[in-house]
C-alpha cells in the first residue's frame, strides 16, 4: 500500500457505507418517533424546568464539569483495522497524512456532537451565563479549538506505553480542560483566554510533539479504541435493529429465577420454559421490555394532560407487545426445536403466556406511577387501557401471526 | 424381522430438478447398529433429514414403526432421537435446562429426568458444568450435552451425524458403551462417520453411499464379497470403491 491517504479515504467511505445502512433502519424503526415526542414534550416542560430551578443554581460549575468531561473524551477515529498490526507497522514512518486525516476526521465529527449539546443546554446558557448569542457563538468556537487541541495531545499521549502513566497524562489534560473551560464560562477577558491558548500551544509544541519523537505507535491501542467507538455504534444501533456482527452475550439475571417457577414440568408447557430463558436471558429482549416500560411510565408522569396519557399508555403498551412477537422468531435457525414431538399449538400457547405475564406486569407499573401522580381513577384508566392493548395483541394478533406462518 | 426402520426407495433433495439422493433404500432392525458411510457430500446428512422428517422425498417413504411422518407426526418424533454433526444448543440456556427441556419435550416424568440426567452428567463427567450456559463450553462439551439429551430420552431409534468429532477419548468410550447397551436393550442406531475403524468394530451392518445413490450394503463379511476383497479391513475397501467411481 503505497498511499496510505486513499487507503485511508477507502476505510472512512467503508464505514460510513456500513453506518448508513443501520442509520436508515433507525429511522425507519419506531424508536424515531419516542424520540421525537421526547423533543415535543421536552421542549414544552424545558422552560417550565427552568422557571422552577432555583436561582442558586450553580450553573457555571455545570457547564464547565459538562464540558470539561465532553471535551476530554473521545479519541481520534483512526479506522485501524486488527491486521494493520501486521502489514501497517512498517509504513508508521509513513504515516503521517493517515493520522493528519484521522485528527481532521475526529475533529469535524466532535464538533458536531459539541454544537448538537450546546443547542441542547443554549436555553440554559441564556437563561444563566449571559443573553448574548454572541457569547455563545464564541463559546462554541473557542470549544471546538480546544476540542482540537485535546484531540492533537490525545493523540500523542497514546503513545505511552504504561498504563498508569498514561492515566496521569488523560488526568492533566482534564485539570488543564477543567482551568480553561472554566475561564470560559465565567467570562474571563479576552487577554486571559488568549494567554491559556498560547499557553496550551506552547505546551503541545514544548511537550507532546517531544512525545511523537520519543515514542512510537500503541498499534494495539489504536485498534481497541476504533474497535470500541464501532461497538458503542453497533450497540446503539442494536436497540432498534438487529446487529448480526455483534454476538449479543447472554445475561444471566440471576433475580428473575423465581419467575421460571411460573412454567410447571409438563409437556405442554416446553414453550413456556423455552420462551421464558429466550426472553429474559437472549438478545436484549427483557432490556427493550425494561426502557420501554421505563420510558412509558416516565410520559405517563409527566403528561398532565388526560388524552395524552392515555395515548402515551396505548402507544408504549403497543409497541412493547411488537417487540415481544418477535420471539416467534427468535428459534427460526434451530433444528432441534423442529424435532421435539410437541405441536405448534403448544409454542402459541406459550407466546400467549408470556405476553399476558409481561403485559399485566406493566399494566400495574403504568397504572401505579399513573396512581402517584393521578389518583386512583386516573391509574384504573391506564390500566385498563394498558390491558385491552394486549388482549388484543394476545389474542388477536399473535394468533392470526401463528396461523399465517403455518 | 420386523423393522424398526423402513427407508423406502426414497429420492429427494432441496431441488426437485435436481435430487440429491437417488432410490435410496434400507432398514435398520431392532437391536442393530448400522453404519452410515459416504464422502462429504454424498448425501449423509440429507439422507437423515429425510428420516428426520425435516425434508420430505420427492417418492418413496420413510416407515419408522410401520408408520410415516405424515400418520402421526408427534408420535414419529417421540420414537427417535438425534445427535447432529454441529451442536445445536441453545446459548441462553444452562446445560441443565437443556436436558430439563427435552424432559419436557418429551414427555418424561419429574423423577424419571432427574434419575437419568444426574446419571448422565456423571457418566460424562459433566456434573459440575451442569449450571453452565453453553458459551463456556469446548466443542467437546456442547457434543456432549447433545448426547447426553439423546440417551436420556431413551428412544427406539438414534440417529448420530458423526458423533464423535471433538470428543476426548473418554467421551468416545462412555458414548459407544452406552450405544453397546442400548442396541442390546433393543434399539436401533443408524450412525454416520468417517471413523471407520471404530465403525467396523461396532457396527453390524454398513451403508456406502456416494453420488447419492447406495453402492454396498451388508454386514463386513458381505462388502468383502461384494468388492471381492476378501480379508480386507473397511478402510480398503472404502477407499477401493471411492476409487472407482473416481473412474467413472
Amino acid at each position: 500500500m503505497t498511499n496510505v491517504t486513499e487507503l485511508w479515504q477507502k476505510r472512512r467511505a467503508d464505514y460510513w457505507t456500513m453506518a448508513v445502512k443501520y442509520l436508515r433502519l433507525i429511522g425507519n424503526s419506531g424508536f424515531l418517533f419516542t424520540i421525537y415526542l421526547l423533543f415535543v414534550f421536552g421542549s414544552y416542560y424545558y422552560g417550565q424546568f427552568l422557571q422552577w430551578l432555583p436561582e442558586t443554581f450553580p450553573a457555571v460549575v455545570f457547564f464547565t464539569v459538562v464540558f470539561t468531561w465532553f471535551i476530554t473524551r473521545g479519541r481520534v477515529r483512526t479506522f485501524m483495522k486488527q491486521g494493520d498490526l501486521i502489514f501497517l507497522t512498517p509504513l508508521e514512518g509513513k504515516m503521517s497524512s493517515y493520522i493528519r486525516s484521522s485528527i481532521i476526521y475526529s475533529w469535524i465529527m466532535e464538533t458536531f456532537w459539541l454544537l448538537l449539546s450546546i443547542l441542547v443546554l443554549a436555553p440554559l446558557f441564556f437563561d444563566r451565563i449571559d443573553g448574548a448569542g454572541s457569547t455563545l457563538i464564541s463559546v462554541f468556537l473557542l470549544l471546538s479549538g480546544l476540542k482540537l487541541w485535546n484531540l492533537l495531545s490525545g493523540f500523542e499521549e497514546q503513545r505511552i506505553l504504561d498504563k498508569n502513566h498514561y492515566l496521569v497524562h488523560t488526568l492533566l489534560r482534564t485539570g488543564l480542560n477543567g482551568v480553561a473551560i472554566y475561564g470560559l464560562f465565567t467570562q474571563q477577558p479576552l487577554w486571559v483566554i488568549g494567554l491559556i491558548s498560547v499557553a496550551l500551544t506552547v505546551f503541545y509544541v514544548g511537550y507532546y510533539r517531544r512525545l511523537a519523537r520519543s515514542y512510537s505507535l500503541k498499534w494495539e491501542r489504536l485498534v481497541d479504541i476504533e474497535n470500541q467507538t464501532v461497538m458503542t455504534f453497533y450497540r446503539i444501533a442494536n436497540s432498534f435493529t438487529d446487529v448480526p456482527s455483534l454476538k449479543s452475550k447472554v445475561k444471566f439475571r440471576r433475580w428473575l429465577n423465581p419467575l421460571y417457577g411460573l412454567v410447571k414440568f409438563e409437556r405442554k408447557k416446553v414453550y413456556h420454559y423455552l420462551f421464558a430463558r429466550s426472553f429474559m436471558r437472549a438478545n436484549d429482549y427483557f432490556g427493550i421490555f425494561i426502557r420501554l416500560t421505563f420510558l412509558g411510565a416516565l410520559f405517563i408522569s409527566i403528561v398532565n394532560i388526560e388524552w395524552g396519557r392515555w395515548f402515551v399508555t396505548v402507544l408504549f403498551a403497543y409497541m412493547t407487545a411488537i417487540q415481544i412477537e418477535t420471539l416467534k422468531n427468535h428459534y427460526d435457525t434451530s433444528q432441534m426445536i423442529e424435532l421435539y414431538p410437541v405441536g405448534l399449538d403448544s409454542k402459541r400457547a406459550g407466546h400467549q403466556f408470556w405476553m399476558a405475564v409481561l403485559g399485566t406486569i406493566q399494566a400495574f407499573i403504568f397504572s401505579i406511577t399513573a396512581f402517584i401522580s393521578y389518583g386512583i381513577s386516573g391509574a384504573l384508566v391506564v390500566f385498563i387501557l394498558a390491558m385491552a392493548t394486549y388482549l388484543y395483541h394476545v389474542q388477536l394478533r399473535l394468533k392470526k401471526k401463528y396461523e399465517t406462518s403455518t | 424381522m420386523s423393522e424398526l426402520l423402513e427407508v423406502c426407495k426414497i429420492t429427494g433433495g432441496y431441488q426437485k430438478s435436481k435430487p440429491v439422493l437417488h432410490d435410496v433404500s434400507f432398514t435398520v432392525h431392532p437391536g442393530e447398529m448400522v453404519g452410515l458411510i459416504g464422502l462429504n457430500g454424498a448425501g449423509k446428512s440429507t439422507t437423515i433429514k429425510h428420516i428426520l422428517g425435516l425434508m420430505e422425498p420427492h417418492n418413496g417413504e420413510v416407515l419408522l414403526n410401520g408408520r410415516t411422518m405424515a400418520d402421526d407426526k408427534d408420535g414419529y418424533r417421540q420414537n427417535l432421537a438425534y445427535i447432529p454433526e454441529t451442536p445445536l444448543l441453545y446459548e441462553e440456556m444452562t446445560l441443565w435446562e437443556h436436558l430439563e427441556l427435552t424432559a419436557m419435550a418429551y414427555g418424561l416424568s419429574k423423577s424419571q429426568f432427574e434419575e437419568r440426567a444426574n446419571a448422565l452428567l456423571k457418566e460424562f463427567r459433566m456434573t459440575k458444568m451442569a449450571k453452565w450456559f453453553p458459551s463456556h463450553f469446548s466443542k467437546g462439551m456442547r457434543q456432549k450435552v447433545m448426547i447426553m439429551s439423546a440417551f436420556l430420552i431413551k428412544p427406539s431409534l438414534y440417529i448420530a451425524d458423526e458423533p464423535f468429532v471433538g470428543l476426548d477419548p473418554i467421551g468416545i468410550k462412555s458414548f459407544l458403551d452406552r450405544m453397546l447397551i442400548l442396541r442390546s436393550e433393543g434399539c436401533g442406531i443408524l450412525m454416520s462417520t468417517h471413523i471407520l475403524a471404530t465403525a467396523e468394530k461396532y457396527c453390524d451392518r454398513f451403508l456406502f453411499l456416494h453420488q447419492g445413490k447406495i453402492i454396498l450394503k451388508g454386514t463386513l463379511k458381505e462388502l468383502q464379497e461384494q468388492a471381492n476383497m476378501p480379508g480386507s479391513d473397511l478402510d480398503d475397501i472404502y477407499v477401493e470403491m471411492t476409487k472407482e467411481d473416481r473412474h467413472d
